[in-house]
């Protein structure tokens, strides 16, 4: 009885941490066990953390080269790779320790382990100091999350072919690079190294870079994209790669492609992110996967084994910290008998590069396809005070609206910063602000959050800035 | 045109009503609802509210006078009512009434609905509330040739979770149809077509008015007053109205229901689904007040028989005004008084309750109680009597499996359950709650007065949760701590039986020729004649009580 744990939670990323720290702050007795020093997942060692501390390098790099134009003029910067692979680490050291403590203070019992089930109220657990020991649970939460995706039947083993985790180990800046994938982690990779100095190539199979994400915003990442990157293919497919001892040999498929073999110092595979559900021991439980491989849960986030609940990458969806953290707290809610739901109306997606890309609520080409009858208000930001100051026109504010009632259903951003205006976003969808009530929010003047409020002026054909006249 | 306004059905068996006040005169402007009598029945004086609406033009009764059911009080300018519609107004002349306003609205509309929505259309099964993507047809009401309005029950369905009238929101014709009682359906499947049909006026015509008003800036007021009109469309008629329907569903798919996230939170928990919520805010925002106004009415509904149990066919006595008396105060329910209000008031209408009265001798059990409480409270628990009588309950259930059962009308079955849970009420500072102590019947005394006192401090704590108070098969109620000889303890449905205990006292008990003093239990056995039978009632708590009186009798034969 005294043994038997009231929440184990499985997994110490940002899913994982959220709801033991949750659970904890709810009363309950938690253990969290995971296979790191400190909780943080891929989140805070291999992801979102390390990456951007390497994009505000890439950033400064950039603007350094930009100040030409500004009658500033900086000698070729140095490199020392050692130190800024310190400076994030120092980053990611920081703040995992951080996490750890939070996870003391709040009486956590934290174990250094994998943990695979036994049965649906059992868990054995392989410690990393050597010793083995089964815990019994009241409930659980998986949060296992996700590795990067092999290509399959294409991946060779090799130093010179790596993934997002090898990317940001930094061990080198290569003369040439490619990126396979156009997606968000991909995009952002390239454009670390980019700066840094290695010549990027993308290819991406599908029609459009960042597949999902509206072209129009699209389109004006892309025309940065093109000036840095070395070459762009799209519709283009990898169909073989060798390593040749001294490069790696990429055998292309596409009409949009001239040279079909080329050869590059390395190759970062970033094509997706596939769930960590192998060694769970999820077949010894009731636990049910969804045919692509992820656990499958209700609204609260319950699996098909009433005790256990899964959260984050382990169940698809859209494979975001903030969304496994916001999962995480809806589960623990359900365990302590709450009735709630995950169901939030926008879930905000950022793409850190230089512009950077955002949106939040739904897309003007989910609106479509779903034939929802939508407006979509547009602020270009050359019309904006602040974007001219930085010298960064190339920025788009979007607003796609309920023809009928005038509700904001939707915000698209690109643009320098994006990533944090999209926050507003979110809150107009959420509290179903209309038009009108942004368009009535005084913003603060210069700054280019005001391309908000302007896009929804611009709804109303009375933007400030922007001559449009509705259409009447 | 002219419409009347007559004396409505006021209930059962009145005929006749003294009209104490008549609120409305020549040349008020009347909207549907709004109180036009003041009456007086044999049974009390109400406030009769208007099924018509228009320009009063004629009063028919004066103050003091006695009117007839069906007679005509007043008659009205109008083009709309309530209920009857459609008929003849295509033909009537348009005439320009300057005040009726709200009503010209959909005058001018109606003649072009059906020109243009007109032709076959499909009556698909609408959406049914959260989570529900199926029903199961009991009863297709409608058959090929049938006309049908938007009133029309056309299906009764079954969910997981109720059964519903469903109203066919559109009028015209039956042509085909093309499910049949007894079949499942899903959410969107087509289940008849109709000719000539044309959707439900009510909601198209605030977009048409919509589009008018960017043409003919002169409608904009007609316009509001329209729109304003909508929500007392979706809301049932508090009064006479038809019970039949449920209060107008709004489209949902595709839609994001215009609700912060507090809001869809608190719709979640009262048991909502938000979606069918209409919000009252800027753009149709649903505000808390606007879920709480919804739940009223769905409440409503539910206690005409609208909505599935509806066995509660009562409807609600209007309540006085209590001011006119004194001072009063009103507070609003909280979660708890307001579940055990519905839970009690739906297990006391629904269950035929008889309750059995007796005493148990409890002198020998109080020693043997006091004697090892020292033991019980070494574990962690404390040796009541209602930690004793749980393990007597569920020996007794043992013997009396009708006492552990729940009864199926809907399929006329009784189910036996075999695992042996009971429930406890607990009384807390937020009001009653009964958690429930699970496999009693694999728990020994010390284990379960462990479990009791843990349970009841959590219940006290407002810790319980919704999994330890569901599941129970039978409940006991110990008011003995509090007094009282004997009370009626009311089942806690879908169980079958509960066991109240009220205060023991010394009486003086007839003994070998001598009065002496025993210490007495007064019980009080509530059941559900449904499924037992007066002489079981008696069997069943004669035995419990030989179990307190001779203890080691739960080892014979519990």
């Amino acid at each position: 009885m005294s043994d038997k744990r009231q929440l184990v939670v499985i997994g110490g990323g940002p899913g994982g941490y959220a709801a033991a720290f949750f659970a904890a702050d709810k009363g309950m007795n938690v253990t969290l066990v995971n296979d790191e020093n400190n909780p943080g997942g891929v989140c805070l060692y291999r992801g979102c953390i390390p990456s951007k501390a390497l994009l505000h390098v890439a950033k400064l790099l950039h603007e350094a080269e930009e100040a030409k134009n500004w009658g500033i003029e900086f000698s070729k910067p140095k490199i020392d790779l050692d130190k800024l692979r310190d400076f994030k680490n120092k980053v990611v050291n920081q703040m995992t320790g951080g996490l750890g403590q939070l996870t003391k203070a709040r009486k956590i019992e934290y174990i250094q382990g994998r943990a695979a089930f036994v049965n649906s109220s059992r868990l054995h657990i392989k410690k990393v100091d050597g010793t083995e020991e089964d815990i019994e649970f009241e409930n659980a939460i998986v949060a296992t999350g996700s590795v990067p995706t092999k290509i399959p039947g294409l991946s060779i083993d090799s130093p010179r072919v790596i993934d997002s985790t090898g990317a940001l180990e930094l061990n080198d800046v290569p003369k040439k690079l490619l990126v396979v994938g156009g997606g968000y982690i991909g995009l952002e990779m390239g454009t670390v190294y980019s700066a840094l100095g290695s010549k990027v190539s993308v290819v991406e199979m599908t029609p459009s870079l960042l597949p999902g994400a509206d072209k129009d915003l699209v389109n004006v990442l892309k025309k940065s994209i093109d000036a840095k990157m070395e070459a762009v293919y799209l519709n283009t497919k990898v169909v073989k790669m060798e390593d040749t001892g001294k490069a790696v040999k990429v055998t292309f498929e596409g009409n949009d492609i001239e040279q079909k073999e080329q050869l590059f110092d390395k190759v970062l595979v970033s094509i997706g992110r596939s769930p960590v559900t192998q060694g769970l021991g999820l077949e010894n439980t009731k636990v049910k996967l969804t045919q692509r491989g992820f656990i499958q849960i209700d609204k609260k986030c319950q699996t098909d084994d009433p005790k256990i609940f899964a959260i984050g990458d382990i169940v698809g969806g859209a494979m975001l910290a903030h969304k496994a953290s916001a999962e995480g707290k809806v589960a623990v809610e359900a365990i302590l008998g709450h009735k709630v739901a995950f169901e939030p109306n926008a879930i905000p997606a950022v793409v850190f590069t230089d512009p950077e890309l955002a949106w939040a609520g739904i897309t003007e080409t989910e609106a479509k396809e779903k034939g929802l009858k939508v407006e979509v208000a547009r602020f270009p930001w050359a019309a904006s005070g602040r974007a001219t100051t930085l010298d960064r026109p190339d920025g788009l504010t979007k607003l796609i609206i309920d023809s009928e009632t005038e509700r904001i259903l939707g915000m698209g951003i690109v643009g320098y910063g994006a990533g944090e205006m999209i926050a507003e976003g979110v809150l107009a969808v959420e509290m179903a602000a209309l038009a009108k009530d942004v368009a009535l929010s005084i913003h603060p003047h210069p700054t280019l959050s005001e391309t908000v409020m302007e896009s929804a002026e611009v709804f109303f054909g009375e933007s400030t800035h922007l001559y449009r006249p509705k259409r009447k | 045109m002219s419409k009347e306004f007559k004396l409505p059905e006021l209930g059962e068996n009145i005929e006749t009503a003294q009209i104490t006040k008549v609120l409305v005169a020549v040349g008020d402007k009347i909207e549907i609802d709004q109180p036009v009598l003041e009456i007086e029945t044999d049974k009390a004086t109400v406030e009769v509210p208007s099924e018509v609406s228009g320009v009063v033009n004629d009063v028919k009764v004066k103050d003091g006078e006695t009117a007839k059911v069906g007679q005509v009080i007043f008659s009205v300018d109008s083009a709309d009512s309530a209920k009857s519609e459609n008929k003849s107004k295509v033909e009537e002349p348009i005439k320009e009434a300057p005040k009726a306003e709200i009503q010209e609205e959909p005058k001018k509309e109606e003649p072009s609905v059906p020109k243009t929505v007109t032709s076959k259309s499909e009556f698909k099964l609408p959406d049914l509330g959260e989570n529900i993507e199926t029903a199961q047809i009991t009863k297709v009401t409608v058959k090929s040739g049938d006309k049908i309005s938007e009133d029309t029950v056309v299906l009764e369905i079954e969910t997981d979770k109720a059964t519903v009238e469903v109203p066919a929101e559109m009028t015209g014709t039956v042509k085909e149809v093309l499910v049949k009682d007894g079949d499942t359906a899903k959410v969107g499947q087509t289940i008849f077509t109709v000719e000539g049909g044309s959707v439900s006026a009510s909601k198209e015509s605030p977009k048409k008015a919509e589009t008018m008003s960017e043409q003919k800036p002169a409608h904009v007021s007609e316009q509001k007053a329209e729109k304003k009109a909508e929500p007392q469309i979706t809301q049932p008629r508090p009064s006479v109205a038809s019970a039949g329907s449920l209060p107008a569903r709004k489209e949902i798919t595709n839609k994001i229901a215009p609700a912060s996230p507090t809001v869809r939170r608190f719709a979640r928990e009262i048991g909502i689904d938000v979606h069918q919520v209409t919000g009252t805010g800027p753009g149709g925002r649903i505000s808390i007040e606007d879920v709480k106004t919804f739940a009223k009415s769905l409440n409503e509904s539910i206690s005409k028989g609208a909505v599935g149990a509806g066995v509660i066919g009562i409807g609600r006595e209007p309540l006085p005004d209590f001011s006119k008396w004194g001072e009063i105060e009103r507070t609003a329910m909280s979660n708890v008084r307001k579940k055990t209000a519905e839970h009690l008031s739906y297990a006391w209408a629904t269950i035929p309750h008889v309750t059995q009265f007796d005493k148990a001798d409890i002198t020998e059990l109080e020693v043997l109680r006091k004697k090892f409480s020292k033991k019980v409270e070494a574990a962690g628990g404390k040796l009541t009597v209602t930690a004793i009588l749980l393990k007597v309950i569920s020996s007794a259930l043992k013997v009396f499996p009708q006492f552990n059962a729940s009864v199926d009308m809907e399929n006329k079955e009784i189910i036996y359950k075999k695992y042996y849970n009971v429930g406890i009420a607990v009384d807390t500072e937020k009001g009653l709650i009964v958690p429930v102590i699970k496999d009693v019947d694999k728990k020994n005394i010390v284990q379960l007065s462990v479990e009791l006192k843990e349970l009841s401090e959590r219940a006290r704590n407002k810790k319980t949760t919704l999994d330890e108070m569901q599941g129970g098969n039978f409940s006991i109620s110990n008011l003995g701590g509090i007094g009282g000889t004997y009370f009626t303890p009311i089942v806690n449905s879908p169980e079958v039986a509960i066991l109240g205990i009220s205060r023991s006292a010394y009486e003086p008990v007839y003994q070998d020729g001598e009065f002496v003093p025993r210490l007495m239990m007064p019980l009080s056995l509530s059941y559900d004649h449904r499924v037992i039978d007066g002489a079981d009632a008696i069997k069943f708590l004669r035995w419990v009580i030989e179990a307190l009186e001779n203890p080691f009798l739960l080892s014979l034969e519990g």
